[in-house]
This record gives structure tokens, sequence and C-alpha cells, in this order.
């Protein structure tokens, strides 16, 4: 577990490194941890011992006429005062909730004008995210393999706590028909469904923690680029980075997950391919949906938006808009 | 699908303040009096057989200090002198180290500018917050400092022995583009290049009236609830407008936008096309949106760069640029 007072830069002064991990021998899938369920079952327990107590505070310059927007503080695993971003619409509720999994990054912002106006929303900000940056501040590089060499030290234990603990706050609170709550945004959202049943629907637009080991071994691209920083640096520690991601893989928890699950594929991409999410997919116990990515960002915006919309219930909210013909441009 | 007018035919609304030049200059004459100071410490752990990694720091407007990474090839893999590159960050994204375009050849930096993780002790509005501190002063206004920062990052590049001086391009999205165009405007006998995706800060009353997406939604917030305020903003912002700033632009630059961009919106990449008077390549993506076509665009960011700028690997590609 995370120990308060974590350095915030903790690779100062690491030996040289040399060679590259991509011409190295990659880190091997670990496969299923056997202690993988005692891992997540004594996150619930320790969950379950400490009471969120969450704190919804009125954010006058973002609530609009269309949505009431929140800050919550609420208190998760360790003691950590973690927070989220909350909106409830106008109107007579309980309403959908729209829940976007974490995502590696530092800023967290409010959910979407056209998000808040049609769901309950939630961007959460956990630990060592900013506005849950005390008392540890995530480095960026850093973050992503603090105490990556145990399970049971890594950050992202906590992290994923932190998830859990902002999703009960938001599944327990009035406003929320339980009946409808989707997550977006990576796969992270998987573990969530794992863990936390009820939730009606997931998209992942994109994997991270699925393979992360392997995919981080075929690039040279941050963020992954950290973990191969990492192991340059501390080359006897790859098994034990193999295990400890295992235990965050989505795959080893698919299932659990019985929410419709869309995810997004690219078939010119080896880590979005039909062969590379074969093993999380196969997994999974409700309907899957897959969506064929075309890289335009605003089409891309517009069918994922239609599919969690359609599974909530509530109207699309497309952002393309149709222009009379300017091109060719490319 | 709703419908929406040309965006290569939209009539801005900005005016350009008769004294913007004067403004600029005077806060180039605080920069000059303020010692550079520069720092680089390596970062063994994040270096390569190719590239050496820094962290790096510089003393920049109001004293505030600047962080960043710096990269460079290491002399075994490609001797100096290298072309320099600045790359800028978006609003939200922490600055990643540049260490594929060191790769390909350039001294590379990264900047953090204030507010910035590791450059966020003496500054930090916060996120949303940013676009709206005190944005009823351009005395005190964010960007103020934030554009010095993006500049004071040329200037530490030039100032290093291994980079050529003669070859200094910079390259960003989003708010990177914003950076991009003012490095090139308030730099021009220095900067040799820059290439600018869905650049932001540009047209800033009109692109907040036209979307509801963050940054600019920050400003429709802000006057929702201080209307009052709102005329005032429009002088001030004046001085930063991008479009204000074009007319100093004298290298080649590489524009590119998504003609569905919800978060900078495509008549403002037009309207700044129009505006600098230079050579100006321009792609625009149909269907595209703050993504600014990078799925395509990344190679010829790449192809433009490497064109103007002689990296030793130009045949290698860069880690994809995010806004």
């Amino acid at each position: 577990m995370m120990s308060e007072g974590q350095p915030t830069i903790f690779e100062e002064n690491e030996p040289a490194a040399t060679g590259s991990l991509v011409s190295d021998a990659p880190v091997a899938a670990a496969g299923r941890p056997e202690h993988l369920d005692a891992f997540w079952d004594a996150i619930d327990d320790e969950l379950a011992a400490l009471p969120a107590n969450p704190e919804f505070t009125v954010a006058p310059l973002q609530t609009n006429e269309h949505a009431t927007v929140y800050t919550v503080r609420m208190t998760s695993l360790d003691r950590y005062p973690i927070a989220a971003w909350f909106s409830v619409p106008k109107g007579e509720g309980p309403f959908p909730a729209l829940v976007t999994a974490p995502a590696y990054a530092s800023v967290v912002v409010p959910a979407h004008y056209d998000q808040r106006r049609r769901f309950v929303t939630m961007t959460m900000m956990t630990r060592g995210q900013r506005g849950a940056d005390r008392p540890y501040a995530a480095a960026y590089p850093g973050h992503l393999t603090n105490g990556i060499g145990s399970p049971d030290t890594y950050v992202f234990r906590g992290v994923m706590a932190d998830m859990l603990r902002a999703f009960e706050v938001l599944r327990d609170h009035p406003a929320v028909d339980r009946e409808r709550i989707g997550v977006v945004g990576t796969d992270a959202g998987l573990l969530l469904a794992a863990r936390r049943p009820g939730i009606r629907a997931v998209q992942v637009a994109s994997t991270f923690w699925y393979r992360l080991a392997e995919m981080a071994a075929g690039t040279e691209a941050y963020p992954c680029e950290e973990i191969n920083d990492y192991l340059r640096a501390h080359p006897d520690d790859r098994d034990a980075v193999g295990r400890t991601l295992a235990f965050l893989d989505p795959q080893y928890q698919a299932g659990r997950v019985t929410a419709s699950v869309q995810i997004s594929r690219d078939q010119e991409r080896g880590t979005a391919n039909d062969a590379w999410l074969a093993g999380l997919v196969g997994s999974l116990k409700g309907d899957v949906a897959y969506y064929d990515v075309t890289h335009e960002g605003q089409t891309d915006h517009d069918a994922l938006d239609a599919w969690i919309s359609a599974q909530l219930g509530v109207e699309p909210a497309p952002r393309s808009w149709q222009a009379e013909e300017i091109g060719p441009w490319r | 699908m709703t419908t929406r007018g040309r965006a290569d035919q939209y009539q801005c609304s900005v005016t350009r303040p008769p004294d913007v030049d004067q403004f600029w200059e005077q806060v180039q004459a605080e920069l000059d009096g303020i010692p550079l100071d520069p720092e680089m410490t390596p970062v063994p752990m994040r270096s390569t057989d190719e590239v050496e990694v820094f962290e790096i720091h510089y003393t920049s407007l109001d004293n505030v200090r600047i962080a960043g990474w710096y990269c460079r090839p290491r002399e075994s893999y490609i001797a100096g002198p290298y072309p320099g590159l600045s790359i800028v960050p978006g609003y939200v994204s922490e600055p990643t180290l540049p260490k594929s375009w060191a790769k390909m050849g350039y001294a590379a930096i990264g900047v953090a500018p204030r507010g910035k993780l590791r450059s966020n002790s003496q500054f930090n509005p916060g996120y949303p917050g940013l676009l709206i501190n005190r944005i009823i002063d351009r005395n005190t206004y964010s960007y103020r400092g934030f554009y010095a920062d993006a500049l004071r990052a040329i200037d530490f590049l030039v100032g290093l022995d291994e980079v050529d001086s003669s070859r200094v391009g910079v390259h960003g999205s989003s708010q990177g583009g914003a950076l991009t165009i003012v490095s090139a405007a308030l730099r021009p006998d220095i900067v040799t290049c820059g290439a600018a995706g869905a650049p932001y800060l540009t047209v800033f009353m009109d692109s907040a009236e036209l979307t509801h997406s963050y940054p600019y939604e920050e400003m429709n917030e802000y006057f929702r609830l201080y209307p009052e305020r709102k005329e005032q903003a429009r002088r001030e912002l004046a001085y930063f407008d991008c479009l204000n700033l074009a007319a100093w632009v004298k290298a080649p630059m590489l524009i590119y936008a998504g003609l569905c961009d919800d978060v900078c919106p495509p008549e403002t990449a037009f309207a700044l096309k129009e505006a600098l008077p230079g050579e100006v390549t321009f792609h625009a993506y149909e269907r595209c949106g703050h993504d600014a076509g990078n799925y395509w665009e990344m190679r010829n960011v790449e192809a433009f760069l490497a064109k103007h700028l002689q990296p030793a690997n130009a045949d290698l590609h860069a880690q994809m640029t995010v806004g």
C-alpha cells in the first residue's frame, strides 16, 4: 500500500541506462495471478471498513441552466482524500449516469457540456492527479511505475480503489437511476464493472491496462515508455513488473463483467486488432460490440456517443456538423 | 446533423490594438532584465543508447522558474550540431519527453510553461482556470507569462553549444499550436519554421461563442457569471490573440485543422492562415475534430520540419503529437 510522503519524482540518480527494451526480451505475459481475487477482495474489504463521507460543494462557475455542478471530496483507501467533478441535470430525476474511468493524465476537468445536460456525470480525481495531489503529487512521467515492483506497493492499487470508491458515491446518490449507469474511457472501466456489478454499459475507447507489459515492449512512446525506462534501470524486476501489471489486467476479471461492452478496434494496429483483443473479448459475459475506428475524430466521437446514449436511453449529442464543400485540402 | 457556414468565409470580430507592438516590446524589455539562469540535470533513467535526457530549468517573466525536458542525440549516435526544436504543450496535457524527435536528430525541448507540473510552485491557476485567470487585465493575464515561458524555451535552445541556431523549429497542437505561432511571431529572427495543429488562443471571443467544449467553455462559464466583464475581457484578450501576432511571423508555417473541431473552431484556423504574411501550408480534414487529422498529418509535420531543419535521421518517426 502507498505510504504518505512518497517522493514525487523518485527516479533521479538511477544508474545509466544501456540498451533498448524494444530489442531486449519483452516482458512475458504473466498469466492470471494466483492471488488475484484475494488482492481485489482486500481492497473491497478495506474500502468497506472506511466511510467515504462525501462532501458535495456547488461549483457556481460551472453550474448552468442545464445542470448543477459540484466538486466532491471523499475518503478512499489508506484514508487518502480524493475528489471528483459531479453534475446533476436540472429537472426531475432520477437520471442515467455517466462515469468517466480515470485516464493516465494529471488534469481532470468536468464532463462535457453535452454530457452534463443528459446524464449525472462524474469525472474523478484519483490519488496523485490534480485535485487529489496532497499528500502525493504524481509525476508524469513516473506515476506509472511508482511502486511497480509489487502489486501491494504499486500506486495503482490505490488508484483503482479510488475509482471504486468514487463510483460508490455516484451510485448511492439519489439523483442516479441505478439501472442506467454507464462507464466510458479506458479499460479501467472493465475493472470497475467487474468489481461493482449492476453497471449497464461499458465503453472502452482505448485499452490501457490490458496486456500493458506486452504493449510497452513494442513501443517507445510515452506513457508506455515509462515502463521501458524503469526496466532499463531495474532489469532484474522484469518478471515482477509483469506480475504486478497482471493484477490490473482486465482480461483476468472479464468473466465477472456482465455489462454490455463496446470496444474500439483498429485492424491496422497490432495492439488493437482482433488477434490482440481476443483474450479480453472472449471472456466477457455480456453483449460485446466492436467499433472500428476511422481516425476521423468527430466521426469517432459521434459514433461512440450514439452507442452509449442508446445503452442508457438518452438522445445522442453529435458534435459533427455539415459544412459546404471547401476541399480538397489533404 | 446540424449545418454551419463555410469556415473559410467566416468574418471574425477581432480588432488589433494600436499599441500591441509596444505591449510586447515592454514584455521583452522585462525579459531582457531577467537572467535566463539555465540549468540542465541529466536523467540517466530515461536516457537510451541514442538519446540523452535532461531535466531543465530556466527563469522567465516575474522571475518564475520554468521546467522542461531536453533530449539530444548522443554524440556517438549522431554528431552535432543539431537543429533545435521546441515542442510546446496542449492545455491540459503535461509535456512529454521529446525523445523520439531527438532520435531523429533534433535537439528537442519539451517545455512546461507556468502552471504545468514542475512549473507551478509560483503560479498555479488550476485546470479549469488558466484561460480565465485575470482575463480582464493584460498586464497580469496568465498568458502574458505563459507566452514568455515559451519564448524563453527558444532562448534556452539557441544558448546551447550543440544547437545550430540557424535551424530552430517549433511544433505543437491546440495550445501547442498557439504557442508555435507565438514563438514564431515574437522570435521572428530565430524561428526557422513552425508546424501548428488546431491553433488555440486565436479569435478568443468568437471561439467561445462557437463552442461548448473546454477550454473555451471556461470563458462561457465566466461570462455567464460576470457578463459585465465581457467587453473589458475582449479588449484585453486582443493583445494575446494569435491573429494579432501573426503579422510578425517571418518563417514558413504549416497549419492543420479539423473541419469539425468543436474545441478550436476551424473558422479561426482559416482566419489565422489569412493573417500569416509569409509562406503557409494549410491542411484541413473533413469529419475530423480536435485531432486535426493527425493520424494522417503527422507524416506531413515530420516532412515539413525535416525540409526546413534537416535532421540527420529524417526517415524515422516521432511520437504522435497531441494537443
